[in-house]
């Protein structure tokens, strides 16, 4: 195609003149871009604005822009175009005129030399016009209603109804009023506090404590919450949520010793504050055995200090610790070998006690209850010193008069003849009067009297030996929460705490005092002063609701 | 003498920033919540008050550099408090959050804070650089007289070209018609030089790029080698040497064009995301409290 533009010009004098140019193209592209036919520099065009092209054998002129282009005072996006027609881009006007022969379409085109120096200023005095024509304020308010959209507006439809909520948060796209969570939950409390609402019940009020009620139940202390002692404590003035790491117990030492640091005279309590320093000595609860006033033992928990309960563990247990630890080892089945603590002292699932030891398991091994060297494998009952005395009597004359011919000993009879009823006394009385002889040895001086405390009547029953009932005290500080779980390290074995290895009798208490403690737990401000110390606050070892901790219903 | 304003008044606030930003890094160290640290505690909404106010006081220099009238503090007292202020802001904002951080509005907002105070940060860097570069490019010369030399040029190859007769007039005023340096923004900050030439080539009408007039003057170069008489060769040589001049005179300007549009563009990361933090800031706020 053959296109003649006619550009024309004003002189001085504003007389028109005009400047044909020919262009063979397959169509005329107009815009404000240099790589458009017909270049506009006017502001309004777009860049490439529009085309004139040939279709179904006549000249069209098409655009792309939303606006369209505006032929003859419409706006159109494809208008034909005939002689006459006037076409106006901002405030550029082509008119379509009658083509010159061998040409196929012409256009004029006044041109403003105004133009030119306009656009070249227009260059320099708006060298950032924005960013594709936005203005610092239209981004700025796009922007800013972008984040009240998403972080505040979508979020908040989910207060208006469950439903919306539901949907919100169910689409894992959509922002929900997840998206304010300041931090994740607890995973104790991933199940019910699936909605904020379930804690947060009014808006602008912080958590109520009934809404932690509704599950949990707690009674010491909390009685007192209401008492000026702990003021307007809530459950959430200590439980904090939404915190990483996540802890739903707050740490902190003023919670427990800005109370327990001076208490009044007539509370029993010793006062303590910090770990390192204010912190009274060690009492050890201890089982201990008292005759009552009818005579019979009464098993007692007696709070006694430390230092005075040093040799007072009464268990009526004996039992060598240093004997069982020898570092060249001790006779077993299996030969010579050395005893490790955890071969008898197992702790229970979670780590925070020991679970309690047994003849069956922990001392049959090694301590067999036999008593006939010529039957090793032979052993009396644990626990029952009637049965230990029938199991005697019973070995014995079976031994004197059993049916086996090979057992059976020489004296009692002679070979092939029949037992007389005299020779049955007689073997009867023999094989009681030997049991007895055993039996004494048992109880006074080998198996039972290796562990036990036995005492012996003195009167003439046959069984005068009893052995002393056995208590062991379950928790010797029961108001503190250990756990041997979190104190199984490198550095910690059980001599660091227990020192067993060098305890002769069961009557050491074994307990660790404050200072072995305090090789390690420091001051709850630790950290600071010494970085070989670990912070210890009260909350590391007592609980604050302890008489029912905080039970989950 | 020029003062920077980073170096305003003896760098006093660059002291009340560092002294600001120390403060808080000291009570965060000795503090001792006994609990994770956060935006709730003692400290934590001290912080986080202290940062707030802070980030509403940077905004309002936004309105200040525009209160001409006004006499509380000179701007460029008020820009170098802004810089300094702005990056203890970081700080303080830092250690309100406890260092916890996740997918949510609060972390949305600290986000945006720290965008701002980065684009902030470029701007002063710019703003130490770019005038003396840009002063340096324009080798003193106000910027009009660059508009007026390249019209000079323009007119004087135009009535050089009109000599040469109509395919010489034709093409030098395409090659004027479409010189183009920064059409757009992307254009601007590259330095592109957009300008293209008509040509025409086996009876076809061609628009090529003239980068650095670089078509024009090997147009005239094949020109020059064809023509006969000592006339023309002398005007295409003319011709050459002034389209040479406009290449140098194009040069500078799409560096004009390029410094100036980097030295104000970072605003248009700046001022916007501002206005995007202070919704955050509200949003983060309110929502905080509405879940108490």
């Amino acid at each position: 195609m053959r296109y003649l533009i006619r550009f024309i010009t004003r002189n001085a004098a504003g007389d028109a003149e005009h400047n044909d140019k020919i262009i063979s193209a397959p169509a005329i592209t107009i815009g404000r871009a240099t790589d458009q036919m017909l270049h506009l520099r006017d502001r309004r065009a777009r860049l490439q604005h529009a085309c004139i092209e040939p279709q179904n054998g006549d000249i069209h002129i098409t655009t792309s822009a939303m606006a369209g282009v505006t032929v003859n005072g419409r706006s159109q996006r494809n208008a034909r175009l005939a002689p006459g027609d006037v076409i106006e881009v901002g405030a550029n006007i082509l008119r379509v005129i009658e083509a010159p022969d061998g040409v196929d379409f012409a256009l004029s085109f006044e041109l403003s030399d105004q133009d030119a120096a306009e656009h070249l200023e227009q260059s320099w005095t708006t060298p950032t016009s924005g960013v594709a024509g936005w203005s610092k304020r239209r981004i700025s308010w796009s922007l800013a209603i972008l984040v009240l959209i998403f972080a505040f507006a979508l979020p908040a439809l989910s207060l208006l109804h469950p439903g919306i909520a539901s949907l919100m948060r169910g689409s894992g796209a959509l922002p929900d009023d997840s998206w304010w969570l300041a931090g994740p939950v607890h995973s104790a409390h991933s199940s019910t506090a699936a909605t904020c609402e379930g804690c947060h019940s009014k808006a602008f009020q912080r958590v109520p404590d009934d809404a932690c009620m509704a599950c949990h139940t707690v009674d010491k202390h909390v009685a007192s919450a209401a008492t000026a002692v702990l003021g307007e404590a809530r459950c959430a003035s200590c439980h904090l949520e939404h915190n990483e790491p996540p802890e739903l117990v707050k740490q902190h030492q003023g919670l427990c010793a800005d109370c327990h640091r001076d208490l009044p005279a007539d509370v029993s309590l010793r006062p303590a504050a910090d770990f390192l320093d204010e912190h009274p000595d060690f009492r050890v609860s201890l089982l201990r055995p008292n005759a009552s006033s009818t005579g019979e033992i009464e098993w007692n928990v007696e709070h006694l200090a430390l230092a005075e309960a040093a040799t007072a563990d009464r268990s009526n247990l004996k039992f060598d610790h240093k004997v069982h630890l020898d570092e060249d080892g001790i006779i077993t089945p299996d030969g010579k070998r050395v005893i490790e603590c955890a071969e008898c002292h197992v702790p229970e699932p979670g780590g925070a006690r020991m679970q309690a030891i047994s003849m069956d398991e922990h001392c049959s091994g090694c301590h067999a209850l036999s008593f006939d060297p010529d039957d090793p494998t032979r052993v009396v009952p644990h626990g029952d010193p009637e049965g230990v005395l029938q199991a005697l009597i019973e070995y014995y004359s079976a031994r004197l008069l059993g049916a086996d011919p090979d057992a059976v000993e020489q004296r009692v009879r002679r070979p092939g003849a029949a037992l007389t009823r005299a020779d049955r006394d007689k073997a009867a009385t023999e094989a009681r009067a030997k049991a007895l002889e055993v039996a004494a040895d048992l109880f006074e001086r080998r198996a039972c009297a290796n562990c036990h405390e036995v005492s012996k009547r003195d009167d003439d029953s046959e069984l005068p030996w009893s052995v002393l009932v056995v208590r062991l005290t379950d928790r010797f500080f029961p108001h503190a929460s250990f756990t041997h779980a979190a104190h199984d390290t490198e550095v910690t074995d059980c001599s660091s705490c227990h020192a067993a290895a060098e305890s002769e009798s069961a009557h050491d208490l074994l307990m660790p005092d404050i200072d072995t403690c305090r090789d390690c737990h420091g001051s709850a401000f630790a950290r600071r002063n010494d970085a070989s110390q670990t912070p210890s606050t009260c909350i590391m070892c007592h609980s604050f609701h302890f008489e029912a901790k905080g039970n989950y219903q | 003498m020029h003062e920077s304003i980073l170096a305003f008044q003896k760098r006093r606030y660059l002291w009340v920033s560092l002294i600001a930003a120390g403060l808080a890094i000291l009570a965060y160290w000795f503090d001792d919540p006994q609990e994770p640290a956060n935006g709730g505690t003692a400290l934590g909404y001290t912080l986080g008050t202290i940062g707030a106010l802070i980030i509403v006081w940077l905004t309002w220099f936004g309105i200040r550099k525009r209160r001409y009238a006004s006499n509380v503090g000179t701007v460029q007292g008020w820009l170098s408090a802004h810089v300094y202020l702005g990056i203890a802001l970081i700080v303080i904002v830092l250690l309100h959050t406890g260092f916890q951080f996740g997918w949510n509005v609060h972390t949305l907002a600290f986000a945006l804070m720290t965008l701002v105070i980065l684009s902030g940060l470029y701007g002063v860097y710019v703003y130490m650089q770019y005038p003396e570069r840009i002063s340096q490019n324009r080798g003193g010369a106000p910027r009009s007289e660059f508009i007026d030399q390249l019209e000079d040029i323009d007119f004087r190859s135009a009535r050089v070209a009109e000599g040469l007769g109509a395919d010489f007039l034709e093409f030098v005023t395409s090659g004027i018609q479409r010189t183009q340096l920064g059409a757009t923004l992307w254009e601007r900050l590259n330095g592109h030089d957009g300008s293209q030439i008509l040509v025409r080539q086996g009876g076809q009408t061609q628009i090529v790029a003239n980068v650095g007039q670089e078509t024009a003057l090997d147009w005239l170069a094949e020109q020059q080698s064809v023509s006969g008489d000592a006339e023309t060769a002398a005007g295409i040589g003319e011709l050459s040497a002034l389209l040479r001049n406009k290449r140098r005179l194009l040069r500078r300007l799409s560096e004009d064009l390029k410094l100036q549009a980097t030295l104000e563009i970072w605003l248009y990361a700046h001022v916007p995301l501002t206005a995007a933090l202070l919704v955050a800031l509200l949003v983060h706020i309110l929502t905080v409290f509405m879940y108490w």
